[in-house]
């Protein structure tokens, strides 16, 4: 800590620490700021924030600090203002922001850059949210002497791609979007074109605004210059009811805001108008990805299923909620054997309710299943998980990122910015997987593998720990027997400098995907990575452990819940008599799911009509995250809450409450009345579970930097955290006393010969939920696969052509694209991306046919 | 006595190598690599109190003292972009007397162990640029720069990057970043170019004018004694002086810092060479206040110290000369729309207030404008002045003070309308007061 002085009074404040961040923050003294941004380096190009700027003197000898007069520090001043965004605090720094130089240094930046700004606040998307409006209240000179029709008139709608608009007017250049997409995103594709009062906002990228991140520079830009395709001219902020929620798509939890009102669109129902950020520091700080920000739209989709339908003859067709429970009942009753497939969406109560009524019809946990179903490892999980309290805003230097068998911009895109910002803050990244992908530009180790022996390069890794000495096993079970197994493995010498760096950092992060494996191979790989965690000691502390890529945003909660991947394996194997799949699509996407023909009854709730609703015999159609009220638990273990926002669409009803008044009905046990009841019994049965309750869980705490505060022009329109800031639970890990297992895993690859389809994972795909909206359209790929140039020539292929890939029986058209980063042998083969079901797991392709010339190749 | 800088005018064929070696060219850098030690380079030229000619003025032995000496990789940037308007002296070193500049360059270099020297050249000087590669490709040949520098340890190449029409890009920190490949926008400093973080590429670097390093060789040659005899303790050494506008010869001259404006005006340029009195002077292109030509002004010695006396600066002495004919207030809005043009549009008040002004000074080159309206040129400019990031904020206001303050006359000329009639007298609070001189931008 050092002492500052702030307008005549010193603060105690930390070290190293942004001037204006912690002046607003312990002083409460609200330096104004446009260009400044608290999660990116400060650039000193607005000026707004000039004060007068000095040091107090001090005894050269005893270093105490000289008095004046009055008692107060002596201070010597510098001649020109200074801009305190661009200064770091350090002892003794003083300034003042309260004289009459700095309130007219205030008021000139705001007359200049009122000057060229078109002032349509009444039509403007950030009207009352706007840095600008704001400052110019507080700070404006009220007046101006500016020849009005000497204004400058520019563009006001040049689209920056078909996301984001620009208003070229309304632009005050502070480059925020342009740091934020290079810096943050590391995306080049925003710069400057021209200068001076000619300088403006282009994008540099083909595509255009070619970032996953882009709806993010609508809520830094200080003013309302950046709007989305989504929301402009949409509402006006302050008629906006602003609900806390969760990101219903990946696995990292991210906060969001649904900002809603009544609305025309819905015949004045409340709508979702848009979605934004919701600060939480420890989770997606004030970040969303694209895919959170526009993928809304199924929550009131023309398409969604508004009431049950029943089989008859053969056909679906709408029925009662009553009659609709009555057949299902009669089904569970009598069922020989039940099983359930749960879709990542699920919140903890539905997966709750699900599995009390598997559980009492006779199912056993081994007939919960989750989709899907590609990850294993939960068990692992719970010992060596990233710690509680771990953050990704606390680790730069000394901490060591493992990416393992993930595409993690595609994967979780969240994780993906907060790794690259700790690595900016100089965390070394090693990247191990079988193709290179966006992290290994900033990777210190990229290492790549053959698919299908990720496991053998944890293996090396841990076996260059263990040879070189650097392990620790005071608290390894079964170390013995690893090391016996540990001889056996050749260690590949590329991997000796990463397992250096990993047994030597501070702390260690491993993210584990499943990319190019089997889940009987990820059950194993997880394990190696907790084998790597646990033999180098970074398990149970801060910022240490393993993260697992899940799927779905609340895969973790179903593993909690005791759903499995194996399950899900084994009841496409061997269907039940009768079948549950709640809010998923296996038949649609995954080959493997073909089998779910064969249970004798399928219950299936939904929000739209999918290739599996088309195998049901009852239909239910179930409320999108919107409608409700839940919990999802992050890939961090953390549970968080999201609130009902949008008015029920249809006769739908929240999973949860199906299932438990289908359960009532059998076992006359009491049907719950609301997700938290559902959660307070969650809390009682399951021991991670005991703090989550919903009073917990709605906990807030002020956060640094506090962005969404009251004043809406420090960091942009991300919102304030009301709704809470979550609950992770411990893992076993962080008991210092717990034994740890370390297990040897088998490095063996797969046999088989010939070209290897692996299926990758992509942000933008056609899964159920998110190809309904179709803002989104452009940026979901056609249906391809990546080949190798040398595979591509020896199969007489080019780029553009269409092939017919046979896989197990089923068959698949796609485009080819000649991709020099993968390797020879392998196809990637991008999963979701058309309406015929592919593979989830690595398999070896049958038969591939031309059945089309790329059209280049026409002569076109 | 000899030229020191402009060399050619004495040995014509000193751009060649055989020429400029045989006439004592590289002995300098000879010296300084085989009987001096870096820190003794620098020490040196810290005693000739040489400083830098690129406008700033600052010592240059001093700003090579701060490079960090344990740092792997540092580097020279040249400072070649010489686009003050008026300015043309390190054109002419550059075309004819390359090798100097080369020299300078290379004892600088090693000054500071420095790995690599870029001269970074205005996009207009290519062909300049394209004589400047051949040259240091010849030095190359000659062990001169390169591997194993004259057979040392030491090793440090040199190259040439063009501009592309920026005069931001002069600015140092601009000047970086347009070497680095991104936009010329200035950097915030510090970190300095000196330090770890600011330089090119972030590295250490020193970044002199071509003049300043065109001095060096012969300090190192003569020492820094001898070099102080020349000009004034202060301001030490030659100085080459571009002569442009209303005079009869205009042209560079070197003469010794501390040489009165006469000297140089009437004994050298000539005087107007016309039957018209010299007005005004612009002694540093467009960046530095106009001073107005008068007797007493004419018997100054021109140093950094006197022309700030003079409420003025030394700059890079681009002396444009304008004769009783010259329209002030044209001038000015000449000056203004340059740097309106030339703003990098970083900074608010540089971007907004040069555009302000250009437009004010529209309405009053029209006669449009309002006695009003001369206050606001000054608010305007008092409003930009200090609070940017580089000095070109602070240079864009310039011709409008300085011609406002020494030729208001002619300002008032230009008004056709009358001030609007001031309202009948009345205790109005202060607010009101600012409503109604707000009022002519209603409508
Ligand atoms: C707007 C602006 C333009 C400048 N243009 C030039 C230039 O064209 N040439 C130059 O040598 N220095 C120029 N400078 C000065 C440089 O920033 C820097 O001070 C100089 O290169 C340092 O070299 P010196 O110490 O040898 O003078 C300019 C400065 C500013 C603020
Ligand atoms: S568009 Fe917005 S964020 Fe980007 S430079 Fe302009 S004002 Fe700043
Ligand atoms: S003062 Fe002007 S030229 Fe200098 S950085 Fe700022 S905007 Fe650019
Ligand atoms: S210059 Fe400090 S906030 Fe813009």
């Amino acid at each position: 800590m050092v002492t500052i002085y702030i307008d005549g009074v010193g603060y105690e404040v930390p070290a190293g620490t942004n001037l204006v961040d912690v002046a607003k923050f312990y002083a409460d003294n609200d330096i104004p700021v446009f260009c400044y941004h608290p999660k990116m380096a400060p650039v000193g190009m607005c000026r707004m924030c000039l004060v007068e700027m000095g040091s107090v003197e001090k005894d050269k000898e005893s270093g105490t600090v000289l008095l004046d007069e009055q008692g107060s520090p002596k201070i010597r001043w510098m001649p020109k203002m200074q801009t305190a965004c661009t200064q770091t605090v350090y002892d003794g720094l003083a300034i003042r922001t309260n004289t009459q130089q700095v309130t007219e240094a205030r008021e000139d930046i705001v007359e200049f850059l009122l000057t060229s700004h078109p002032l349509d606040c009444p039509i403007c998307d950030k009207g009352g949210e706007c840095p600008l409006q704001n400052l110019t209240m507080r700070h404006g000179p009220g007046v101006s002497v500016f020849y009005f029709e000497d204004k400058m008139h520019l563009a006001k709608h040049v689209p920056l791609g078909e996301l984001i608009y620009l208003d070229r007017e309304r632009c005050i250049q502070c480059a925020r979007c342009i740091r934020f997409s290079d810096e943050l995103a590391g995306d080049d594709v925003l710069a400057f074109h021209e200068r001076g009062r000619a300088l403006q906002i282009v994008t540099v990228s083909d595509p255009p605004f070619d970032s996953k991140f882009s709806g993010n520079t609508t809520d830094i830009c200080p003013v309302g210059a950046l709007t989305t395709a989504d929301f402009r001219f949409g509402a006006r902020p302050w008629e906006l009811k602003e609900v806390p929620s969760i990101d219903p798509y990946g696995p990292e939890g991210a906060n969001i805001s649904l900002s809603t009102r009544l609305d025309r669109d819905s015949g004045g129902g409340i709508i979702i108008k848009r979605v934004m950020p919701r600060q939480n520091e420890h989770v997606n700080e004030i970040w969303i990805s694209d895919k959170t920000r526009f993928g809304h739209h199924h929550t009131r989709h023309i398409d969604r299923l508004v009431t049950p339908l029943h089989r008859e003859k053969n056909t679906l067709i709408e029925t009662t909620w009553d009659k609709a429970f009555k057949q299902i009942i009669d089904k569970l009753k009598g069922a020989t054997s039940v099983g359930a497939i749960a879709g990542p969406g699920l919140s903890n109560e539905d997966l709750w309710e699900l599995r009390q009524l598997v559980l009492a019809v006779g199912g056993s946990e081994k007939s919960l299943g989750i989709w899907p179903a590609t990850m294993s490892g939960g068990e692992v999980v719970k010992q060596v998980g990233i710690a509680k309290g771990s953050n990704f805003n606390t680790m730069g230097k000394g901490t060591v990122i493992v990416l393992v068998a993930t595409d993690l911009e595609e994967e979780a895109p969240i994780w993906w910015l907060r790794a690259k910002a700790a690595r900016d803050r100089g965390a070394t990244v090693v990247v191990l997987n079988g193709r290179p992908t966006k992290m290994d530009r900033y990777a210190k180790f990229s290492l790549r593998h053959e698919y299908g022996d990720a496991v053998g390069a944890i293996n090396s890794l841990t076996a260059h720990i263990v040879n070189g000495n650097h392990h620790k096993a005071d608290r390894a079970e079964g170390f013995a027997e690893l090391q016996k197994a540990l001889k056996k493995v050749k260690a590949d010498d590329r991997y000796a400098a990463a397992a250096e760096a990993i047994a030597g950092a501070d702390n260690v992060v491993v993210f584990c995907g499943a990319e190019g494996v089997t889940l009987a191979q990820h059950a194993e790989l997880m394990q190696a990575c907790a084998n790597v965690l646990i033999l180098t000691g970074h398990v149970g502390r801060t910022n240490n452990g393993l993260i697992p890529v899940w799927p779905g945003a609340n895969t973790q909660g179903a593993i909690d819940l005791g759903y499995t991947a194996e399950a899900t394996a084994e009841l496409l194997q061997n269907p039940p008599a009768v079948l549950i799949v709640a809010g998923c699509n296996p038949v649609g996407e995954d080959i493997a799911a073909a089998n779910l023909r064969n249970a004798d009854f399928v219950i299936v709730t939904s929000q739209f009509d999918t290739a599996t609703t088309a195998i049901a015999d009852v239909v239910l159609p179930q409320q999108s995250f919107a409608e409700r009220e839940g919990t999802f638990t992050s890939g961090e273990r953390r549970v968080q809450r999201f609130y009902a926002a949008q008015g029920v669409i249809g006769e739908s009803f929240p999973d949860w409450k199906i299932f438990a008044q289908v359960r009532h009905a059998i076992d006359k046990s009491t049907a719950k009345v609301s997700a938290g009841a559902v959660m307070a019994e969650i809390t009682k049965s399951v021991a991670a579970y005991s703090a989550m309750g919903y009073k917990n869980l709605a906990q807030v705490e002020r956060q640094f930097p506090d962005v969404g505060g009251t004043d809406q022009y420090y960091g942009g329109t991300a919102y304030q955290n009301t709704g809470g800031i979550g609950v992770q639970w411990p893992v076993s890990a962080e008991n210092a006393e717990a034994k740890l297992n370390v297990v040897p895993v088998s490095s063996e690859k797969s046999k088989a010969k010939g070209l290897l389809v692996v299926p990758t994972t992509l942000l933008y795909d056609r899964g159920m939920l998110f190809v309904r909206s179709e803002i989104m359209s452009l940026r979901i790929p056609p249906a391809h696969a990546n080949f190798s140039p040398a595979d591509a020539q020896k199969l007489k292929l080019q780029d553009g052509d269409m092939v017919e890939i046979n896989l197990e029986g089923a068959s698949l058209t796609v485009q080819i694209i000649v991709n020099e980063t993968i390797p020879a042998g392998v196809i990637t083969l991008p999963k979701c991306l058309s309406d015929q079901p592919g593979p989830f797991a690595p398999m070896v392709a049958g038969s591939i046919e031309k059945v089309a010339q790329a059209l280049a190749a026409t002569g076109d | 006595m000899a030229y020191i800088l402009l060399r050619d005018l004495d040995i014509p064929d000193i751009g060649k190598l055989d020429v400029y070696t045989t006439n004592g060219g590289w002995e300098g850098f000879k010296k300084a690599v085989t009987q001096h030690t870096p820190e003794e380079v620098i020490n040196i030229v810290i005693d000739s109190n040489l400083r830098g000619r690129g406008g700033a003025g600052f010592s240059a032995g001093r700003k090579w003292s701060f490079i960090p000496k344990n740092e792997p990789v540092k580097y020279v940037v040249v400072n070649a972009d010489e686009s003050e308007p008026g300015t043309f002296k390190d054109r002419q070193i550059m075309e004819k007397n390359p090798y100097q500049l080369i020299e300078g360059a290379m004892i600088c270099a090693y000054a500071i162990q420095a790995t690599a020297v870029y001269i970074y050249c205005r996009g207009e000087f290519w062909d300049l640029a394209h004589n400047l590669e051949a040259c240091i490709a010849e030095a190359r040949e000659q062990n001169l720069i390169g591997q194993n520098i004259l057979g040392g340890n030491w090793s440090c190449d040199m190259f040439v990057h063009l501009g592309a029409g920026a005069y931001i890009c002069g600015e140092e920190s601009a000047l970086l970043n347009s070497l680095q490949g991104f936009l010329g926008q200035p950097r915030v400093r510090p970190p300095f170019p000196a330090q770890k973080g600011g330089g090119l590429y972030y590295e250490p670097t020193v970044v002199n004018n071509v003049e300043t390093l065109a001095n060096v060789p012969w300090i190192l040659v003569n020492g820094a004694a001898e070099y102080k005899k020349i000009g004034t303790p202060e301001s030490p050494g030659p100085k080459i002086f571009s002569v442009s506008g209303h005079v009869a010869r205009p042209g560079n001259y070197e003469v010794p810092l501390g040489t009165t404006f006469r000297e140089l005006l009437f004994d050298k340029a000539g005087g107007t060479g016309t039957n018209k009195a010299f007005k005004a002077l612009l002694p540093s292109g467009a960046s530095g206040p106009v001073i107005p030509v008068t007797e007493q002004m004419l018997d100054t010695p021109m140093t950094y110290e006197a022309l700030g006396k003079l409420g003025s600066t030394l700059g890079s002495a681009s002396f444009i000369l304008m004769d009783e004919s010259t329209d002030m207030v044209w001038a000015a809005y000449k000056m203004i729309k340059f740097f309106k043009h030339e703003s990098c549009g970083k900074c608010t008040p540089c971007r907004e207030g040069t555009h302000w002004l250009a437009k004010l000074m529209e309405h009053v080159i029209h006669g449009e404008a309002t006695m009003l309206d001369l206050e606001k040129l000054e608010n305007v400019a008092k409003q930009m002045n200090g609070k940017s990031l580089c000095a070109l904020n602070d240079f864009a206001i310039n011709p409008i003070l300085a011609t406002l303050k020494h030729f208001r006359s002619e300002y008032v000329a230009y008004i056709k309308t009358p001030a609007p009639a001031a309202k009948p007298k009345q205790p109005a609070p202060v607010k009101k007061q600012l409503e109604e001189v707000a009022e002519p931008a209603g409508d």
